[in-house]
């Protein structure tokens, strides 16, 4: 140590000595100067890199120097940057140092000169300035090229929101240049006539591949830009490590964001352990490994660096080891010694250390939910007895562990599922019955609901149903049915026993459930109560038995309708007294009747109370049939006997009936009401929904009216339906139809009367005529060749008087009859001139050919009129004209034949075909009677008849 | 959704052109109806010079115009209309091949995976159509041993002069692709005038079946001339 100071005193006397040498030589001070100044271009990093080295320092020597260096602008005496570096200088040691320009070098010479001073406390007396080294000159914009135009810095990348400085070198005069930041004009300062700079403050993020700036000619294409990259850094985030073995650390973290960065400028993360020094290159993102090393270090401080092309973020963590052990999942886990409520789990786990203990958390799942939560202590081994278990029932057990000492985290679970043995049912089945007569036998059937899984303890095989005959104790009878039955029927010769019934699984049988049936099914008479339902249900109540009852019972059956009803029933306490049915099969609508049954001591059923209600009434789905009756000018009546109103969807409160009248004011007993189509009508509410029938009455006669009935719950009324139509008969009209029916019905009678005797009528009251022309006479005259013989023409006839004799409808004889029979006459009564020349004859008229007279004359004898026409007569004597004659005009005739003109016997005018033809005519007088039943009508000339042939009947002989 | 039925569409185009899938159609009338269907595809800029532009953000109205198509990167329509059959079938696929380096080289300057969905199908699609080049050569007399199918990998076509300036880049890409789309439309015109004029083929008509190697044709000056700047052989 003294020969070492003694070697710098020298060697510092030695530097003194020369210094004072050069002084002394120089007549100037020594001067440490930089030199051999170099100055460099970083574009891309817009940095000026200056190295220098100073000569005259001593071999070996070190002193402590200052460099000031001075950085200029365009021009030399702009000095923009004046900086003073420290450093520790060697001999001929390169000096380096750097300056980041804010403006593009491209965009303006520099300038750069430095000098140098000791700033040594050892030689306190060289502290001063050397002299300047002559100005470094950069000129970047000398070598750019020859194109016009230049926009700087090339492809620069900043972070977002920093600051940045853009140039334009033009090299054209002639035009404008204008620049743009993504199409928006930006506006800078000229810094020379050439060059324009333009400073962004906190650029934003735009895209990923860059924000484009540039500037262009305002004539012509040039154009030329640059792509300014901004990126978004952000540090990591959720820094944090752990170790599952302790041997191996993981490191993890959430990349910070990193927009705007090419894939080649992505992130870098290093990982620095500051304790032992070690530092790691981490190959992914997210997450990083490192070694814990083997010297038991406990501490651990983490410092991890991402790192972009631009700046570094780092996050730091200091941790204890034994503090972040996130233990690995227990292995080796098994259930065992499984009965219908214990199980036992058994598990092992990854040793921590020698003396760390992990704690374990067992949960048991039942159904998808956490039924226990226990946590153990374990070293290695765990074991957990689990208790309370049901029967028969499906667990799943899961273990995790973690730290005791220093919980960090829980290990993952570890889960095993297990099933429980069986046990006997735990509970006895709810029974119920149903009980009908057939044939004098008792039909019972039962009813059971299925045990729970709780009751059950297992599956169900079968149910044991025990009749025992009350009357005979002695007699049993053993049922099994195998499930799922859920009922049975039992056909039983007499209805007093009592019914076990039990539940069985494998393991064993349930608790009896008992009910008794008598011969009395209890279902007496009982007033049935209506009862209003919620949306929750029916709430029912009854009143309590003073008797002794050991429970009560509510039956309902929830598919009212349905011969299956699907009975449900509802076992409720002894003293109890209302209940609250509830059922998602209730709907609206629908009519539910509940029975109320108690049970008495001998477990025998018997009806209480009786309800019956809706879980929500609706209006009524339709109206009734209508019937109208009794319609009488003041009043009808309207009956609709058959509705039946229980079907209703609702209780029938009573029924509105709709009157529409022209009348203004509606009848006593209605009001006035406003139908859905706006029109107004009276309104008559019948509130008795028994009342079936309604007589409408104060109406006006002959007025027309339309009514409507409809029923009305509590809710409303039925749907609105087609009025009918009514018209009130007149005043008079009743009076009228007691007249003219009567009237019109004894003239219907008569009409048909006269058509069933019409005949009988037409010979009573005109009978046929015989024609003369054809009677036989003819030939007779004809063949006496009496000139004078002619058959009379009625014309020619002056009748005086006629007298028609005629027989008896019952004397009638047939044409074929042979049976001679007493001859009809026509009975001329003559006058007293009735013998001379062609004087008056006697006329018949038979009214068959002229109806007309037949209308006006009856029969009997005729009025005829003395008054004769000559010319009338004169026609009677042509022969072949005579028929015509006479069918045309003889009976007009016979009232022109004057009185006491009659000199012509009639005969008979037809001919028989037993009388034989003309030829054969006997000379006798033909005896008409015979020939034909008519009325003779021929008359012979008095001359010619012989009286003993012809004779006259007396008057006391006309059969009339 | 729209890029699902693009691809439906070149994958369509694709499957098409059975060359793709290893053999050549012999028949030169539905050749050359799916050359003229791709070219009409391939030309419209929806397929790459538009997201190009929205993905550098040269959507902007005074850098629109800059956006044209350089003279004499792509030859023109009047120029491709002067070449005989296997000439302009030359032509095509060497320019196709240079167009798929270019892709190549402006797929760098793409960073988000889903930007790069549209360039990949376009690159599917020029494969797809050099292949059915290769087979049209073939069904002409005289087939060119230039038109050779395209292989599946990067080829070895020379690159262009490389630019530093990302925004310069990004510009003559723009440019670039441009003229792609508007070289297409002049392929599909010119394919067009095939089917429509069968006779108009001065030197050659299509043959049917193949025929390698008799009547190997080599470009003439002239199509030297032709061959886009900077892409002639060195």
């Amino acid at each position: 140590m003294a020969l070492f100071s003694a070697f710098q005193t020298t060697f510092l006397l030695a530097l003194l000595s020369l210094k004072t040498y050069q002084s002394e030589v120089l007549s100037e001070p020594l001067s440490l100067a930089p030199e051999s100044l170099e100055v460099s271009i970083d574009s891309a990093r817009q940095c000026l890199h200056l190295q220098w080295s100073v000569h005259n320092l001593a071999y070996h020597q070190e002193l402590k120097m200052v460099f000031q260096i001075e950085i200029s602008r365009i021009k030399t005496s702009n000095v923009i940057w004046v900086e003073n570096y420290s450093t520790t200088v060697k001999r001929n040691q390169v000096l380096r140092w750097s300056w980041e320009s804010k403006l593009p070098l491209e965009c303006a010479k520099h300038s750069v000169r430095m000098r140098g001073a000791v700033d040594d406390a050892q030689v306190p007396e060289l502290r001063f300035w050397s002299n300047w080294t002559s100005w470094e000159e950069v000129d970047v914009q000398s070598s750019l090229g020859h194109d016009p135009l230049f926009v700087f810095p090339k492809d620069k990348l900043v972070e977002e929101g920093s600051n940045v400085t853009i140039c334009y070198v033009s090299r054209s005069h002639q035009n404008n240049i204008s620049c743009y930041l993504e199409g928006v004009r930006m506006h800078g300062e000229q810094l020379d006539p050439n060059v324009c700079v333009f400073h962004l403050k906190n650029v934003p993020f735009v895209r990923e591949t860059g924000t484009n700036i540039y500037c262009k000619a305002d004539q012509g294409d040039l154009i030329k830009g640059i792509v300014l990259f901004v990126s978004i850094f952000e540090e990591p985030k959720d820094f944090s490590c752990e170790t599952r073995d302790l041997k191996t650390l993981n490191c993890t973290w959430a990349p910070g964001s990193d927009a705007g960065l090419l894939t080649q400028l992505s992130q870098s993360y290093t990982l620095f352990e500051s304790f032992s020094g070690k530092k790691t290159l981490c190959k992914h993102k997210s997450w990083c490994n490192w070694q814990v090393s083997p010297d038991s270090q406990e501490m651990y401080n983490f410092t991890l660096t991402a790192e972009n092309y631009l700046r570094k973020r780092s996050v730091h963590l200091l941790f204890n080891l034994t503090h972040r052990v996130h233990p690995m999942a227990p292995f080796n886990v098994f259930v065992k010694n499984v009965s219908a409520t214990n199980a036992t789990m058994t598990w092992k786990v990854h040793s921590i250390g020698n003396y760390s203990t992990l704690l374990c958390q067992i949960e048991l799942y039942g159904e998808g939910k956490v039924i226990q939560k226990q946590n153990v202590s374990v070293k290695v081994n765990g074991k957990h007895l689990m208790k309370k278990l049901e029967p028969s029932t499906e667990y799943a057990a899961q273990v995790r562990c973690a730290n005791a000492n220093h919980f960090w985290k829980w290990s993952e679970w570890t889960r095993r599922n297990f099933t429980t043995a069986e046990a006997a049912p735990s509970e006895a089945p709810d029974v119920w019955r149903n009980m009908k007569s057939v044939q004098g036998h008792c039909v019972v059937t039962l009813f059971w609901k299925p045990l729970s899984k709780l009751q059950a303890n297992g599956k169900i095989l079968f149910y044991n149903v025990v009749l025992e005959n009350l009357d005979r104790p002695s007699t049993l009878k053993l049922l099994s049915i195998p499930a799922p039955a859920n009922g049975t029927e039992l056909t039983l010769d007499q209805c007093s026993y009592q019914i076990h019934v039990t539940a069985n699984n494998s393991v064993g049988t349930s608790p009896a459930s008992v009910i008794a049936v008598s011969g009395d099914p209890g279902n007496k008479e009982v007033e049935e109560e209506r009862v209003k339902g919620t949306e929750d249900g029916f709430c029912l109540s009854w009143k309590p038995q003073p008797g002794g009852v050991t429970g009560y019972v509510v039956e309902w059956c929830e598919r009212p309708g349905d011969p299956l009803c699907d009975l449900q029933w509802k076992n409720l306490g002894p003293n109890t007294t209302s209940t609250v049915v509830s059922s998602d099969a209730f709907r609206p609508g629908v009519r539910y009747n509940f029975r109320i049954y108690g049970i008495s001591t001998e477990r025998i059923p018997y009806l209480l109370e009786k309800k019956t209600g809706y879980s929500q009434e609706l209006v009524p789905s339709d109206n009734p049939q209508v019937l109208m009756s009794n319609l009488t000018s003041y009043s009808f009546t309207l009956s609709w006997k058959d509705y039946a109103a229980e079907s209703q969807p609702g209780f029938v409160q009573g029924y509105s009936l709709y009157l529409k009248s022209k009348a203004a004011r509606c009848l006593p007993g209605s009001e006035k009401a406003v139908l859905s189509d706006d029109s107004i009508c009276c309104k008559y509410k019948i509130d008795n929904p028994k009342q079936k029938t309604f007589v409408v009455e104060n109406l006006q006669p002959a007025s027309f009216y339309e009514f409507f009935l409809t029923p009305y719950t509590s809710v409303g009324e039925g749907p609105q339906g087609a009025f009918t139509k009514v018209t009130t008969p007149d005043e008079y009209s009743h009076i009228l139809i007691r007249i003219i029916l009567p009237m019109i019905f004894s003239i219907l009678l008569i009409m048909i009367l006269c058509y069933l005797k019409s005949q009988w009528m037409k010979e009573k009251c005109y009978p046929d005529i015989p024609d003369p022309y054809k009677s036989s006479v003819l030939s007779l005259i004809k063949s006496k060749e009496n000139p004078r013989l002619t058959i009379m023409n009625v014309k020619d006839c002056i009748p005086d008087a006629i007298e028609v004799i005629n027989k008896q409808e019952g004397t009638r004889k047939s044409l074929t009859e042979t049976e001679p029979t007493k001859p009809t006459y026509l009975y001329l009564l003559p006058t007293e001139k009735s013998h001379s020349g062609p004087g008056p004859c006697i006329c018949f008229e038979n009214f068959t050919y002229n109806q007309a007279a037949s209308d006006s004359v009856s029969c009997g004898h005729v009025p005829v009129t003395p008054k004769a026409q000559p010319s009338q007569l004169g026609l009677l004597t042509s022969s072949e004209n005579g028929p015509k004659a006479l069918g045309k005009n003889y009976v007009n005739s016979l009232g022109e034949i004057p009185a006491g003109e009659t000199n012509l016997n009639y005969v008979s005018q037809l001919a028989s075909p037993m009388c034989g033809d003309k030829s054969s005519l006997p000379t006798n007088p033909p005896e008409p009677a015979l020939c034909s039943e008519y009325k003779t009508q021929m008359a012979i000339p008095m001359g010619l008849a012989s009286p003993p042939s012809i004779t006259l009947l007396d008057e006391g002989e006309h059969d009339h | 959704m729209l890029a699902l039925c693009d691809l439906g569409l070149v994958l369509g185009l694709l499957f098409l052109s059975t060359p793709a899938m290893g053999s050549c159609l012999d028949n030169y009338q539905e050749l050359l109806g799916q050359l003229q269907k791709q070219a009409d595809f391939m030309q419209h800029t929806s397929m790459l010079l538009d997201p190009y532009i929205s993905i550098q953000g040269l959507d902007k109205d005074g850098l629109k115009k800059h956006c044209r198509e350089r003279p004499g990167v792509f030859p023109s329509k009047d120029a491709l209309q002067q070449l005989s059959r296997q000439e302009f079938l030359q032509i095509l696929n060497t320019t196709l091949g240079h167009v798929l380096h270019r892709l190549r080289t402006l797929q760098k300057d793409i960073p988000k995976a889903q930007d790069l969905e549209k360039l990949n199908i376009a690159k599917l699609n020029i494969r797809g159509f050099k292949n059915n080049i290769h087979c049209m050569a073939q069904l002409l007399p005289g087939s060119l041993e230039k038109t050779e199918p395209t292989p599946t990998g990067p080829g070895a076509s020379p690159s262009p002069t490389p630019i530093s300036d990302a925004f310069q880049r990004r510009l003559e890409g723009c440019r670039f692709l441009h003229g792609y789309h508007r070289f297409m439309h002049s392929v599909g015109q010119v394919f067009r005038e095939w089917g429509q004029s069968p006779s108009r083929s001065r030197r050659h008509s299509p043959r049917r079946g193949l025929r390698k190697g008799k009547h190997r044709t080599h470009l003439s000056s002239r199509n030297k001339r032709l061959m886009p700047r900077g892409w002639l052989p060195r």
